[in-house]
């Protein structure tokens, strides 16, 4: 068969309308699941049991479950009942999904600060609020990067699942692209070159911010 | 929730289960067999197998798992390859898992201390010998619970094959709530069948992780 790759400069624009969707997708889900991963975190080291019980189980079905089906349940079932469009269901779906894992990130890291920091700041008479906020979460934020920033990398990944509830953006503007134009090998290789150039900014975005936040020595 | 619909709809999603756990199997063996290969090439001496493995991982971790199925379902049958729905899902599961375990496999083996590896030299073994005696049994020990992890993720992404048309359990859920407009039910069932498995994955990991701790 013969190559036409002149099918990627037509369909260009179209391809960057379905990258900006993805994006959309990607900020969106992970600034819920960041909000919502944080207090998972915190309910997990409450000093109440209902809030820890509620986290935990919290994090055993969001990561026992694909993310697949959650989108289906967001969609077809939250979604329908409360008139949401695809694209508000499927931040929905894949900000609730990332949460259970970025609650782990985040407990992972405020339980590498040394136990000390704790008792130095309770021996200053602060609030656990205050030290929490003050102490513990600036410390931790250095463990906390580099895992956060390879999850966003399987965040932004995961958008493509969107595809499934109709959404159309990268993966789902290329299926669509590729069985009206007959041209798929052209047209995936331009979507996967897209999807790599994003999580290599990811990977550079990873490597700014570990320097910014690392230990002047 | 109507609870009739729920029994209703369990065996007929569970029809696609055995589909679910063959991709998933197949996709794991082959899988590891190609991460154990693109691991010991990341770490032998020729540069072009170093390249190859650190491209293959490059490639396969920053597409997508849905765009290489997409490419093995679509793309394929242009280049003359024709791969049945199933077929065309287990190579691009087993392609991302050879991806990803291959990580866990080399980090396994860096970990294990270099004088390992020079003691089994200084007693006259070759490499290929105290790779599989030495290095790899106790490397074994740091891999299995990142390995494990990565297993309970494919087990999910195999509802992904859902969209190259394999009639698996998301598949046949699809089929059900556009037949009779329940959706709650269904989508319930199915994600507690998923539930279920990947928490059988979890107990099992834990008892393999216990049965390759060191015993002291």
């Amino acid at each position: 068969m013969e190559w036409d790759w002149g099918i990627v400069g037509r369909t260009f624009d179209l391809l960057l309308m379905g990258t900006r969707l993805t994006l959309v997708l990607f900020f969106f889900s992970l600034l819920l699941g960041t909000v919502l991963g944080l207090v998972l975190a915190l309910m997990r080291m409450s000093r109440y049991r209902v809030a820890r019980w509620f986290s935990l189980f919290y994090i055993w079905v969001f990561r026992g479950i694909p993310v697949l089906v959650i989108l289906f349940f967001a969609f077809f079932v939250v979604g329908r009942q409360m008139g949401l469009t695809p694209v508000q269901a499927g931040i929905l779906g894949l900000g609730f999904s990332a949460a259970a894992y970025i609650a782990e990130i985040i407990r992972a890291g405020i339980m590498s600060v040394d136990q000390g920091q704790s008792e130095a700041s309770e021996a200053l008479a602060m609030t656990k609020r205050h030290y929490m906020r003050r102490v513990i979460l600036p410390q931790s934020i250095r463990v906390i990067i580099p895992t956060y920033m390879s999850n966003s990398i399987l965040v932004l990944k995961v958008t493509s699942v969107a595809v499934a509830i109709g959404i159309v953006e990268l993966t789902g503007i290329t299926r669509q692209l590729s069985n009206s134009t007959t041209r798929p090998i052209e047209l995936f290789t331009a979507a996967a070159v897209l999807y790599v150039f994003l999580t290599t900014v990811l990977v550079v975005v990873q490597e700014v911010l570990e320097r910014r936040f690392a230990l002047k020595t | 929730m109507d609870w009739e619909v729920v029994w209703e709809s369990v065996p007929l999603i569970w029809k696609g289960a055995g589909a679910t756990v063959s991709m998933f199997a197949w996709a794991l063996v082959i899988g590891t067999v190609g991460a154990l290969a693109l691991a010991l090439m990341r770490l032998a001496a020729a540069k072009p197998l170093q390249w190859f493995a650190i491209g293959f991982g490059w490639l396969f971790r920053g597409i997508p798992l849905l765009i290489l199925l997409f490419f093995a379902f679509f793309a394929l049958p242009e280049l003359g390859i024709l791969l049945s729905p199933f077929l065309a899902a287990v190579v691009g599961f087993s392609l991302w898992t050879a991806a990803y375990q291959a990580e866990v496999i080399r980090s396994g083996i860096i970990a294990v201390p270099p004088g390992q590896s020079e003691a089994s030299e200084a007693l006259g073994m070759t490499k290929a010998h105290y790779m599989r005696r030495i290095i790899l049994p106790q490397g074994l020990r740091i891999m299995v619970p990142p390995f494990t992890g990565n297993a309970i993720t494919l087990l999910k992404q195999t509802s992904l094959a859902t969209l190259v048309t394999v009639p698996e359990m998301a598949l046949l859920t699809q089929r059900i709530f556009s037949n009779n407009f329940k959706f709650v039910e269904p989508i319930f069932v199915l994600g507690m069948i998923y539930l279920a498995m990947t928490s059988v994955l979890l107990i099992l990991s834990v008892a393999v992780e216990r049965a390759v701790s060191l015993k002291v």
